[in-house]
């Protein structure tokens, strides 16, 4: 087994607002290997978005406060200057994000955002720089790549800008990429080409991703390892499989438990669980998913924190004091 | 785009001939007689007749109405009632005075706002940014014949450096030239330096907030590239509205400004004009002035559509 | 829009929109500030002749030309008045002037702004053309013109700047219609068969009142501005009766002998403007950090 491309240990990220401290994420920990797929899953507001803007050092500390360690290639990240993480981001480590229309700058064109990176850290310019763009647009299926260089981002559908992310977010060859809900804003048939693009790209390059996403849909045809996240904590790490085929945390069951059968129409955001994540700036003592759990037993579980326990030998995690399907 | 221009083009003409009607309306509802005011003390019922036959007042107001905006779309604004000139001579020996000052005053005011409200929008909330903030609240409240009677009392009578007042042509020497224009300029100019240093932070800080800068910094570009090449270019419209704004204002709102400095432009061949109930050369002075204004509007709408891709498909 | 930034708004939602808006308010020292001098200020224009230490007219051409000094701390105009009991009287014209123009301009211009943003087509381009024609004009040149017509005189000065203001609160209030009108309680309203005056009063005007209130004290403020300036010119107040602006007028001619008599005018301007402004900028960011017009600045000498 190779080295972990990505080591997280006990990241934490609080931030200061006017109502008080909120705990967005609380002490969330994974490696990431090589060509590996990791989902991480959760709620909006479950701090999974937070998480990985850590991992990039994209958070403004104030009012944001990170504590932990990230290590990339086995150095640590979050006592760098900004000078190193510059160096980082965009080459060794890229980020793509939600919604392409305003994540992409309106007055330049596609070609120059692209160009941008490469001309940053590779030193690659001009004419050998717009080359290079428009074999990433073609890279990524994009139809008269030569034309499509000068446009601007509205010229361009929302798959096709999307695309155009992917491939800014890959112009320097970076070892891990984060999709930050990379496919939230485009319909399903897009969706999945999105998803075919990386996962095809992926294996072409050997680079390692990480997937943010609430919908458990798309974690089904990408992920190897998934991670479940509510209150900013894991509550249950698996591989793809066992987690579908043997949920064992009660709000693993609850996602799953709102996707669609076969023949229905497209997947929706999770609202069959009643009740709403907790606020960051109250988190109730124990489990922070004990007020919404049907498993609850009302005493241990909402005073106790439970740890991420693995069940046998497998590296199926759990974090829940009375995991589904484990005798108590 | 074409489609886009003409629309505005017609805009600006229906409102210029909105502003034609207003005005004319306005001055003939101007109590007291012009004619009979020129007259003066040499009043006599025949030439009185006949002046105003002359001039075309016995005439029905909606001829009249007529008669001065043909006249106007070809050039002539009549003739004053003061001392016989036409108008467009008058209007156009004001004009140099009235543009040297807006384009020395605009120049003070973006050397002054372009850096101080980028800087204190990269710099939000540090002390810079605060004292950017302060200074500009102060000159938004400034009353500008204030700010320029006390540059007179520092500048003029206090260090003997520059001149109290007037105007001379850039052909008469620049020196000269100079030294008159300083303090008018710098009255107006950082009053509207204030003003627009505050939409400039407001754009940066706009654009700063946008997901795509959080996609260049992911990109791993340096705070200043991305407010070089990302920041700005995404700010400059709200930033051209608004000198849009201030240059049309300059053209001919600065009137008190000029009375101060006896400056000769156009805000003040109006005033004088209301106070001598020269109607003629109010209407003409008032009509070339809201000209300017919508003028420069367009040529600003022009320029968003130069600026903004977005527009221009449309 | 990214977790991270929805995640900042959720901790951030306000208890209720009123007593957020004030807690913001209050926290601006800034806007404290001004409303603490705006109070002082209005208390001066009530209470005027209680305050000062003379009269206005109180002539005493032994003591003329004077600067500051211990029995008249802003020293003494040519007249031998007292300058800081004329600047004080002076406050009142300001405010009386200031108040009732902006006041004419919301009358006038709201109703104009909300039906020309509720019932849109042409009777919005017609309405907003007429407010483009009143835009067209430099204001303090809209006002002079104005006056010459009307004469001068501080009850026309008051109609005047009214009308140089009413444009603004057209446009600004049919922006927010424009941008209410969309939502869907507006349609349901209609769908439950109101009448198209109850949608407006009940239901749009108080969702449009913040860019409203916001404006107002920024009027306000230009407003003082453009009575002084135009007093200033000898078209607003006429004397007797003093006004900041034909202080600094009259200041002006005797700038050698006394500056005096012209920096004081002056500097209650500034701070009476300021004032209103700190106010304005405290509840635009209290009301809604977002609306930055820029048809506000109507340039400065009007």
């Amino acid at each position: 087994m190779s080295d972990p491309v990505l080591q997280v240990d006990n990241l934490q990220v609080r931030f200061g607002t006017k109502r008080g401290v909120a705990e967005v994420v609380n002490g969330i920990s994974y490696e990431l290997r090589e060509g590996e797929t990791l989902a991480i899953v959760g709620e909006s507001g479950s701090g999974k978005s937070v998480g990985v803007l850590a991992l990039m050092g994209l958070l403004q500390q104030p009012p944001a406060a990170v504590t932990g360690s990230v290590r990339y290639r086995g150095r640590e990240l979050l006592d760098s200057s900004p000078k190193a993480w510059r160096e980082i981001r965009g080459k060794g480590m890229a980020m793509i994000f939600q919604d392409p229309m305003t994540s992409l700058n309106p007055v330049r064109t596609v070609g120059y955002q692209l160009t941008e990176p490469m001309a940053l850290h590779l030193g690659i310019k001009g004419d050998e720089a717009k080359q290079r763009a428009v074999e990433l647009l073609d890279m990524v299926g994009i139809p008269s790549p030569d034309t499509r260089v000068s446009d601007y981002p509205h010229q361009l559908s929302g798959g096709m800008r999307q695309r155009v992310m992917i491939v800014m977010g890959l112009a320097c060859d970076p070892d891990v990429l984060i999709a930050d809900e990379a496919t939230t804003a485009l319909d399903v048939t897009t969706q999945a080409q999105i998803t075919d693009l990386v996962a095809g790209l992926q294996e072409r390059i050997g680079m390692a991703v990480v997937w943010i996403t609430h919908d458990l849909g798309v974690v089904a045809s990408i992920a190897d390892r998934v991670h479940v996240m509510y209150g900013g904590r894991f509550m249950e790490q698996a591989s793809v499989d066992d987690l579908y085929a043997t949920p064992s945390h009660p709000y693993t069951e609850g996602l799953l438990g709102s996707l669609p059968m076969p023949g229905s129409d497209r997947p929706d955001k999770l609202v069959t669980i009643p009740g709403l994540p907790p606020d960051p700036v109250a988190m109730p003592s124990g489990c922070p998913f004990a007020p919404r759990c049907s498993y609850s037993d009302g005493a241990r579980c909402t005073q106790e924190v439970p740890e991420l326990r693995v069940a046998g030998d497998s590296d199926h995690a759990t974090a829940c004091h009375y995991p589904l399907g484990v005798a108590p | 785009m074409s489609g886009f221009l003409l629309r505005r083009i017609l805009q600006m003409v229906l409102a210029l001939l909105g502003v034609s009607i207003v005005v004319f309306a306005l001055m003939h509802l101007v109590p007291g007689d012009p004619v009979r005011v020129a007259l003066g003390t040499r009043f006599d019922q025949e030439l009185y007749d006949a002046l105003r036959e002359r001039v075309g007042l016995d005439k029905p107001l909606i001829e009249q109405y007529f008669s001065w905006l043909g006249g106007a779309l070809t050039g002539d604004l009549g003739v004053s009632f003061r001392n016989g000139q036409p108008v467009t001579t008058l209007i156009m020996e004001r004009l140099p005075a009235t543009i040297t000052l807006a384009f020395a005053a605009l120049a003070i005011a973006l050397i002054v706002a372009l850096p101080a409200g980028i800087i204190s929008a990269v710099r939000s909330g540090s002390p810079l940014d605060y004292g950017v903030s302060a200074a500009s609240q102060v000159g938004i409240s400034m009353p500008d014949f204030w700010a320029g009677v006390m540059y007179i009392l520092l500048f003029a009578l206090t260090l003997s450096w520059l001149p109290s007042s007037g105007f001379t042509p850039f052909g008469d020497g620049v020196v000269e030239w100079a030294r008159h224009l300083i303090l008018p300029a710098l009255t107006i100019g950082l009053i509207s330096g204030s003003i627009i240093t505050r939409f400039v932070r407001s754009a940066v800080l706009e654009a700063l907030n946008q997901d795509y800068v959080l996609t260049a910094r992911a990109k791993g570009l340096s705070e200043w590239q991305i407010v070089r090449r990302h920041v700005l270019p995404n700010s400059w419209i709200p930033i051209v509205t608004v000198v849009g704004l201030q240059l049309g204002f300059l053209l001919g709102g600065v009137v008190v400004v000029e009375v101060i400095f006896a400056w000769p432009g156009l805000g003040r061949l109006a005033l004088v004009a209301v106070k001598d109930r020269d109607f003629t050369v109010l209407q003409g002075a008032v009509l070339y002035i809201a000209f300017m204004f919508l003028a420069i509007n367009l040529v600003v709408d022009i320029i968003y559509a130069r600026l903004d891709p977005r527009v221009r498909v449309s | 829009m990214s977790d991270a930034v929805q995640l900042d708004r959720l901790a951030e939602k306000p208890v209720s929109r009123t007593r957020e808006t004030l807690q913001t308010l209050v926290a601006n020292r800034l806007a404290v500030a001004g409303l603490v001098v705006l109070t002082l200020l209005v208390v001066i224009g009530i209470f005027g002749e209680a305050i000062a230490p003379y009269g206005i007219n109180d002539i005493d051409i032994a003591n003329r030309l004077q600067g500051p000094s211990g029995s008249h701390w802003f020293g003494t105009d040519d007249l031998g008045r007292d300058t800081l009991s004329r600047v004080l009287i002076a406050a009142r014209v300001s405010l009386q002037v200031g108040f009732i123009a902006v006041g004419f301009a919301i009358a006038v211009g709201v109703p104009i702004g909300l039906v020309a943003g509720y019932y849109r087509g042409a009777v919005d381009s017609v309405l907003m053309r007429m407010m483009d024609v009143l835009f067209s004009f430099p204001a303090i040149l809209l006002a002079i013109a104005i006056l010459a017509v009307l004469g001068p005189g501080i009850g026309n000065a008051m109609i005047a700047i009214g009308i140089v203001y009413t444009p603004i609160f057209a446009r600004i209030t049919r922006g927010s219609v424009l941008v209410v009108s969309e939502e869907v309680y507006i349609r349901a309203a209609r769908s439950l068969g109101a009448t198209d005056g109850r949608i407006i009063f009940r239901h749009i005007l108080p969702n449009v009142l913040a860019p409203i209130i916001v404006q107002t004290t920024l009027s306000l403020a230009f407003a003082i501005l453009s009575e002084a300036a135009l007093s200033f010119l000898g078209l607003g107040v006429q004397p007797p009766n003093p006004a900041w602006g034909r202080m600094l007028a009259d200041g002006q001619d005797f700038f050698q002998q006394n500056p005096w008599m012209g920096i004081f005018p002056g500097l209650a301007i500034l701070v009476t403007v300021m004032a209103f402004n700190f106010v304005g900028d405290g509840l635009r960011d209290a009301l809604d950090p977002k609306q930055k017009s820029v048809i506000e600045s109507r340039g400065q000498s009007a």
